[in-house]
């Protein structure tokens, strides 16, 4: 990472700390994350997304559904209930902070060429690379292809409570064998 | 470049410890080179040298391991049932050499905690200011008549991941249709909890999957009850059969409770025969997990309880705050060998509470640890800490399971957050069944929970 980012985070969590949240060590809370998430909420694989460099409000409004129980979740409900809201605002900001890194990932072309075909319709918010171009909206590009796949058959599966009604119509009409492809696409932007 | 820069995680832990921005003077009289050793490069050993290196670079650090390559225990049971390459869950010491750590390869002999002094093998002479001990478990041979150390290749435990492993698998390849795979449990604590019931649940689906449906699991538990129990039975029934609890059941796997005969306390080697006072089960491959203790260098180093109960006698004791040891401030006792936390044992109320060993949780606490040192060697309070588990099981294909803690420091003690913990959803909250994706989307997780433990401590 760059030096200016480390100074840049390290601040942030300052003026955090300065500030009345009441969690008193958001950091410390964040480096839990990581576990999972990736060092400093860049994910080292799988279905697990990166965190870093997403908007603020989009990472607070998922984490708040979570513990109210808008938003499914399989395991993430669970965790996130027992953070305060102070906490959870505190991670969104200092996750926000943080740059957005896409994550270099092996794909295969021809998958990535469909995928640029089925996603025409998601540039008006996550761009025509997966850089969102819509505040709030998060970035795709160098998102973990895994977890791009799980989300997209969250949306399209019935059972499981997405609330975003904007991405369940947007997902509708995406087909199955489209959404490893998709997946593909934007995992392999930089 | 370190991702954190020093000055300004100290400035932050001053400012959000209770220690009043007038201390920042004594920030002057650090000292320039304070040295950390830590003792074990297991998952809680090489996130505490990596993230007190990350904390302040300016501190030396050195790790000492005597193995030159990492093997995972968490998801060794998907190798010993060929879902996964043990090259997988593998991980060289080199990113942390990268951050700056000395990697030592050579084996503690002696901590003079009086002159904090570590010395090894190859007769190196460590001084330290802060020493991290973290050897994980050793086991108690002594449990089980009939069985001793020299039967571990006959019986492997495969609870260490690496040849172990291995020779559990070669054994599961080998036995034919209608063979008996026996897993004998110890009694609590031991490391990874929901482990002995993914490895049954494993075993039958590669039963499933090798035209070996005659062949049965039969765990032999010294507990009367487990993790995730509902979970894994509710899996079990779905998938292998299951109907009750019991020697003698349906289905293919028979799990059978301390209080009813679960507790092995006789092995015939000859005849691969295990027995307790009432139940007596043979084997075709037999998998004897020996019952816990904190690792070997913790004794010598005199950091282990004598007394209490089996969750006090052989465990290192820890101060909430900082994961340092409650016999030496100046060692910090993390992962599978301290015993820390509150926590309701499965069908062990009466026992003293401890946080599960799992590879997550030893993360954590190594992070805990981490920091306070930094803020010690630094003349500062430590920061509020924080406990987060999260442990996956997989029952079958595209059937994975969860548990996860949190647990927070509330008066010096620690305090389980029932919030911000507990398992999968058995059912929704309307009593439906829960829909498969949920079973899916957390065999997902198993594989990228992985890639990234191993990541956030090793790469």
């Amino acid at each position: 990472m760059q030096r200016g980012v480390m100074f840049a985070l390290a601040a942030a969590s300052f003026m955090l700390a300065g500030v009345s949240v009441a969690a008193d060590n958001i950091e410390g809370l964040a480096r839990t994350c990581n576990n999972c998430h990736g060092f400093n909420g860049v994910s080292a694989g799988g279905a697990m997304p990166s965190i870093a460099g997403l908007p603020e409000a989009y990472l607070k409004n998922i984490m708040t559904e979570w513990k109210t129980g808008k938003r499914a979740s399989a395991n993430m409900t669970r965790l996130i209930s027992g953070y305060t809201d102070d906490e959870i605002a505190g991670l969104a900001q200092y996750f926000s902070k943080l740059p957005w890194v896409p994550v270099a990932q092996k794909t295969d072309p021809k998958l990535v060429e469909r995928g640029r075909q089925a996603t025409q319709s998601c540039a008006g918010c996550h761009g025509p690379t997966g850089k969102a171009v819509m505040p709030g909206t998060p970035n795709l590009n160098g998102q973990l292809a895994k977890y791009i796949e799980l989300e997209l058959r969250k949306y399209k599966d019935e059972a499981f409570a997405m609330p975003s009604m904007m991405m369940r119509m947007a997902v509708k009409p995406i087909k199955d064998e489209d959404i490893p492809a998709i997946a593909e696409f934007y995992a392999s932007q930089k | 470049m370190s991702a954190y820069n020093r000055r300004e995680f100290i400035k932050a832990v001053a400012a959000t410890s209770s220690v009043s921005a007038l201390s920042f003077p004594s920030l002057a009289q650090t000292k320039a080179a304070a040295r950390v050793v830590v003792i074990g490069g297991g998952y809680a050993g090489a996130t505490a040298a990596k993230y007190v290196k990350l904390l302040d670079n300016k501190i030396d650090v050195t790790l000492i391991e005597p193995n030159k390559t990492y093997v995972s225990c968490p998801l060794s049971n998907e190798v010993i049932v060929g879902h996964r390459d043990i090259k997988t869950i593998e991980y060289s010491y080199d990113g942390l050499k990268k951050r700056g750590v000395n990697v030592l390869h050579d084996l503690v002999t002696g901590v003079d905690r009086a002159k904090k002094m570590v010395t090894t093998q190859e007769g190196k002479k460590l001084p330290y200011d802060a020493l991290v001990m973290s050897p994980g478990i050793d086991f108690l041979y002594d449990q089980i008549e009939g069985y001793s150390e020299k039967l571990v290749e006959q019986f492997p435990h495969a609870w260490k991941a690496g040849p172990q492993t291995l020779q559990l698998k070669k054994q599961l390849e080998a036995m034919p249709d209608g063979g008996v795979f026996v897993i004998v449990v110890p009694r609590a604590p031991f490391r990874c909890p929901p482990g002995p019931y993914e490895r049954a649940s494993l075993v039958a689906n590669y039963f499933k999957h090798h035209g070996k449906n005659k062949s049965k699991v039969i765990i032999m538990d010294a507990n009367d009850s487990h993790s995730k129990k509902g979970l894994f039975n509710q899996g079990w029934a779905k998938l292998y059969g299951w109907e009750k609890e019991g020697l003698g059941t349906k289905g293919m796997i028979e799990w059978v409770k301390g209080a009813e005969g679960g507790l092995v306390t006789k092995l015939d080697a000859k005849t691969k025969t295990v027995s307790s006072d009432f139940v007596e089960v043979k084997a075709d491959v037999l998998n004897i997990i020996p019952a816990h203790k904190a690792g070997r260098i913790a004794f010598e180093a005199g950091l282990v309880g004598t007394e209490g109960n089996n969750f006090e006698k052989g465990w290192c004791k820890v101060e909430p705050m900082t994961m340092a040891s409650a016999l030496d401030p100046d060692v910090y006792t993390v992962g599978d060998a301290c015993v820390a936390g509150e926590m309701p044992l499965y069908g062990n109320p009466g026992a003293a509470f401890d946080m599960p060993k799992s590879a997550h949780i030893a993360i954590t606490q190594a992070k805990v640890a981490a920091a306070a040192i930094v803020a010690r060697l630094s003349g500062l309070k430590p920061p509020e800490p924080y406990f987060v588990n999260t442990c996956y099981s997989m029952v079958g294909d595209d059937y994975g399971i969860s548990v996860a803690h949190l647990y927070r420091v509330i008066d010096g003690k620690f305090k389980y957050i029932p919030a911000g913990s507990g398992v999968s959803m058995i059912n929704m909250p309307d009593k439906s069944p829960v829909p498969p994706i949920y079973r899916k989307l957390e065999a997902e997780y198993v594989d990228g929970w992985i890639r990234n433990v191993l990541a956030d401590a090793f790469a």
